[in-house]
């Protein structure tokens, strides 16, 4: 562990921002929320906030864009995935735990396994991560309720803990480690009690975070029998409010469904774009002949939450929410999952 | 590294009218595509876009490929309208394709309707390759009308390959250019000349018909792990990645098509 203080720290993105482009989060002066933000020039933009809570956005745009061409006819020897020079490198400053836990999750599914996206693969291999501590929480986070704590412990090339003065400083990769060890002119080693002043945050936020989500249940892994208990009136309930905008899996840090489909350039050229997705809206699923195996909106509410919280349990080993309350914020309609959580467990006590 | 988005040039040698609504495309890819019978491609028409099908053919020819396609949408209508000569594009295969290991030594119930031959076709071909290796060969085709079964031509054929291999077709309402069997497809599989406990079953067609004889092969002995459906989902990436396949956890493009009945079961509305 190592301490910067914060004019060494700004100095050290100011090196760091000549590998890549350099994102910060910054406060917005009307609503008080954090937007993440590109920082072009020195000094950083007024309002610049390391530490906070999470983003309005997620890191999911760096890894997957919002919309990108995947293949282009005709093209010499198109199946050979070429990733020199396609792929700026991020440099992305203030990420929060539960960003990191979400860039894991989607990491599992979009490069582990039979199949790896090489456009993802490349866009994360290209990032450059320093993250920070939460040192407070929204009215939305619930990380807690998902067992996760908000202060990052992997998934980061640094790590930074503001305390007075400056910021602690861990390194959790070897690129991390070798970013210190090149600007070790701007570290120094860590004063007794900072470490402490460091846990003390941690442990002031974890505690409002409790406070906070008092009255919610802890997220439930879906059983047999619970599976089983629960009405469709649960959904159809949630349904009613919905209005099908789909910001709640366009906000999702681990929503990383997407639609592939192409576009003509010519008479013989044309594109293969992918691009976002929610599976609320209804053409999601629809197969030719017009069929859909969703077509109620209670039906999709139903599977944005048994995809989350069941079916990914049991593909890829765990709960896909990270508890940052984005989707909360985004809905226009109130939806709020840890209400579900409160009524699934109602259903499951009876 | 591959980019899996990226489809093989492929040409359309010749295309077979099969029924009015189904054709055949004869496809010969610029490198060979090693299939199993079930696993599917992505099928790419130039500027209009791709669609899961599984091909047709024999499965032991990696050189061409045939897919029998009905005209059902975007995609299929573009397909119809081609000539042969024409360009398209393969990814694939995907998917794990019939059990083919668990059948050997088994009496083999294969039950397909409408444009569900198309795969089923590519199963025979696998059986056909040594007909020996299992007890019996039962074959149940259905359609609406008869010129609505799909490669006629050949039952004459696949039913005289060898002496464990009955075919039995019907067409759903009568014709005045049938007289053979009339009557769903589930309703020629009330006295199955087969030892159900010792049988695997195999079905492939629309969502309704995959329920109903689901319900009838349960009705007739079968338990639910010796039931095999290839179920239609919107499979896109091929990769079980965006997300749009799913049957429960399951996604079809890498778990199924083909889903043993055992594993689905519990799925509400498991078929639509």
């Amino acid at each position: 562990m190592r301490f910067i203080d914060s004019t060494n720290f700004e100095r050290l993105l100011k090196k760091l921002s000549s590998e890549g482009e350099l994102f910060v989060p910054v406060r917005d002066e009307d609503s008080g929320k954090l937007h993440l933000q590109r920082a072009e020039s020195f000094p950083l933009p007024e309002g610049t906030t390391f530490d906070g809570y999470r983003t309005v956005e997620s890191l999911k745009a760096f890894g997957q864009l919002v919309r990108s061409t995947v293949a282009e006819y005709p093209m010499p020897d198109g199946e050979a995935f070429e990733s020199e020079g396609q792929f700026p490198t991020f440099v992305v400053v203030g990420a929060k735990a539960c960003d990191l836990y979400a860039l894991k999750m989607v990491d599992k599914v979009l490069i582990e396994g039979e199949f790896t996206d090489p456009f993802y693969q490349s866009r994360r291999d290209h990032m450059i991560i320093i993250s920070a501590d939460c040192s407070e929480c929204a009215e939305s986070c619930f990380c807690n309720l998902l067992g996760k704590r908000p202060f990052p412990e992997e998934g980061f090339d640094l790590n930074i803990s503001r305390i007075s003065g400056g910021f602690l400083v861990e390194a959790g990769s070897l690129r991390g480690e070798e970013v210190i060890s090149a600007n070790e002119e701007f570290f120094t080693e860590p004063r007794p009690g900072q470490a402490k002043a460091r846990d003390d945050v941690r442990a002031k936020v974890i505690e409002e975070l409790e406070n906070n989500n008092r009255d919610f249940p802890e997220a439930t892994v879906m059983t047999e029998p619970l599976r089983e208990l629960l009405t469709d009136d649960l959904w159809s309930g949630e349904a009613a409010r919905c209005v099908e905008c789909g910001a709640c899996t366009n906000i999702c840090p681990t929503c990383y469904c997407f639609l592939l489909f192409d576009q003509r350039e010519g008479n013989e050229s044309y594109r293969r774009i992918s691009s976002w997705d929610s599976c609320q809206v209804t053409g999601y699923a629809r197969m030719a002949g017009m069929g859909t195996p969703r077509a109620h909106l209670s039906d999709r509410v139903k599977h944005r939450f048994y995809h989350k919280y069941d079916y990914l349990v049991l593909s890829h080993g765990e709960i896909y929410c990270t508890g940052c309350g984005r989707c909360i914020d985004a809905c226009s309609a109130g939806i709020d999952m840890r209400d579900v959580f409160r009524k699934v467990k109602a259903q499951a006590a009876k | 590294m591959k980019n899996p988005y990226y489809p093989i040039d492929t040409v359309v040698e010749d295309i077979i009218t099969e029924t009015p609504t189904i054709k055949t495309f004869c496809l010969k890819p610029k490198k060979p595509i090693a299939f199993r019978a079930g696993q599917f491609m992505q099928l790419t028409v130039p500027g209009v876009g791709e669609a899961p099908f599984t091909p047709s053919s024999d499965p032991n020819i990696s050189e061409k490929m045939e897919i029998s396609i009905l005209k059902t949408g975007k995609v299929t209508d573009a397909l119809h309208e081609l000539k042969p000569g024409a360009k398209v594009g393969l990814r694939g295969p995907f998917g794990k394709g019939y059990p083919l290991d668990k059948l050997v030594g088994k009496e083999v119930l294969v039950v397909g309707g409408g444009v569900g031959l198309a795969p089923m076709r590519a199963l025979l071909y696998a059986l056909f390759n040594d007909p020996s290796k299992y007890k019996k060969i039962v074959i149940k085709f259905g359609a609406r009308e008869p010129e609505e079964l799909s490669f006629r031509r050949q039952y004459d054929e696949w039913g005289s390959l060898a002496p464990n291999i009955s075919l039995q077709t019907t067409i759903d309402v009568p014709h005045p250019k049938w007289d053979g069997h009339v009557g769903l497809v589930t309703s020629i599989l009330d006295d199955l000349d087969i030892n159900i406990p010792d049988s695997y079953a195999l079905s492939c067609g629309p969502e309704i018909m995959l329920k109903f004889v689901t319900l009838k092969l349960l009705e007739v002995g079968y338990k639910p792990p010796q039931i095999y459906l290839s179920m239609n989902r919107k499979m896109s990436c091929g990769m079980g990645k965006c997300g749009r396949c799913n049957v429960g956890h399951y996604y079809l493009c890498v778990d199924g098509p083909d889903m043993c009945y055992d594993k689905i079961k519990h799925v509400p509305n498991v078929f639509g």
